[in-house]
């Protein structure tokens, strides 16, 4: 196999991991795998928003390419295909064309349908509205404003606007729908409902994934994603206190 | 009656973010046990951030425990298990603080959101770190003998 159809396969690989939001090693250790079970070396240099490969294979010659990432999502399932793909490499070489195969079917594996991802979102305000001290009725609430939420998120995304409007907005949305319902149903505890609501926009993993960078010592991308958990975090609470102020001076 | 909610609120999550069918409940149970920890520790001593700390690092071991015996990698069970303990209470507050012009009250909540966050990463860390440490000092005890004989 020559090292233009070993690079293909490890930047496809490294492509679907860090669009699925897997941690810089595992990425770098990913391909760096790959390169190695069909006897190339590599060397490669990996951020959250894309990353360079360079191969070289034992007569000396040498061929690179750039990748970037646009639109990175939480994508578990993915991450570990790709992870037990790369280790089963190690043990048995298949060939170009059933790798990008293989490849080709865990890009488009199917998600959970859409319905049941709206309705798990639902539980998910559910469950952390009653946790945080909620009456039933706030986590009703929660429930139906947070399925709401993601609809509406999902639906902006697809428009493509910048990241951090979609955050903006939903904040501002999960706000605004619990004054008006609190408005209407004088027994719903405001706080609670906005806090269950917003739960399933919380950048968790984007915090973990950032620290955890950093531990590795990949400082950098630690820094970036750290940036993009804090903006994030930044979009929701602006969203959420600019109907905080509408409620404060006009309700 | 908490475990149970933490354990729907963490399911709920992990489909969410796309982990396998047979993954799921273990994903869900992590998140109850990482609550159910968290709450003891809070009533006992009163300190959010130390025993946000020590939840985390339950639920680390945990789902090292668990990815050991599943041979799936360990963040399957760590991400959805620390979704309870995500400062989303103290966030909020922070907000509706500043909103509401009480600033100092504002930059209290939001130092404490920030090690609340920080305890969760370290705590899931040390956890993988020590799993980690186990493993290779095991390795190494298990090889001396086959040396020596």
């Amino acid at each position: 196999m020559n090292i233009k159809e070993v690079m293909d396969i490890a930047s496809f690989a490294g492509e679907i991991l860090l669009s699925s939001g897997a941690e810089i090693y595992r990425v770098e250790d990913t391909i760096t795998r790959i390169c190695n079970s069909y006897g190339v070396h590599c060397e490669c240099f990996v951020m959250p928003t894309g990353f360079s490969l360079t191969v070289r294979n034992k007569n000396g010659d040498v061929l690179s390419n750039v990748k970037r990432i646009k639109n990175r999502s939480v994508d578990l399932h993915r991450v570990e295909m790709i992870n037990t793909f790369s280790r089963r490499l190690l043990n048995e070489r298949s060939s170009y064309k059933e790798a990008m195969e293989e490849l080709n079917r865990i890009k488009n594996m199917p998600y959970f349908s859409y319905n049941l991802q709206i309705i798990s979102s639902g539980f998910v305000a559910f469950g952390f509205a009653k946790l945080f001290g909620g009456s039933f009725l706030d986590s009703l609430v929660a429930f139906v404003i947070s399925m709401f939420i993601f609809y509406i998120k999902d639906n902006i995304q697809k428009y493509g606007f910048f990241q951090f409007l979609e955050f903006f907005l939903s904040g501002l949305m999960a706000g605004v729908l619990s004054i008006i319902v609190a408005k209407l149903i004088p027994y719903v505890n405001i706080d609670k409902v906005i806090i269950g609501a917003i739960m399933t926009l919380v950048p968790g993993v984007a915090i973990t994934n950032g620290i955890k960078d950093a531990l590795y010592g990949d400082f950098i991308s630690s820094f970036a994603r750290l940036i993009e958990a804090s903006f994030i975090a930044i979009a929701i609470g602006l969203g959420v206190g600019v109907s905080l102020i509408l409620q404060l001076s006009w309700v | 009656m908490d475990f149970i909610l933490a354990f729907i609120g963490s399911f709920a999550g992990a489909i969410l973010f796309n982990i396998e069918r047979k993954n799921l409940v273990w994903a869900g149970l992590c998140g109850g046990i990482s609550w159910v920890v968290f709450k003891v520790l809070f009533i006992q001593t009163d300190r959010v951030v130390f025993s946000t700390f020590l939840a985390a690092f339950a639920c680390g071991i945990y789902s090292e425990a668990m990815a050991r015996k599943r041979k799936t990698p360990a963040f399957v069970f760590s991400i959805p298990g620390i979704y309870p303990l995500v400062p989303g209470i103290t966030a909020y507050t922070t907000v509706r603080a500043i909103v509401e012009g009480r600033l100092v009250f504002a930059a209290n909540k939001g130092i404490e959101t920030i090690g609340t966050a920080g305890a969760i990463a370290f705590g899931i860390m040390l956890a993988s770190t020590a799993f980690q440490f186990v493993y290779k000092v095991n390795e190494k005890y298990r090889k001396k003998p086959k040396v020596i004989s």
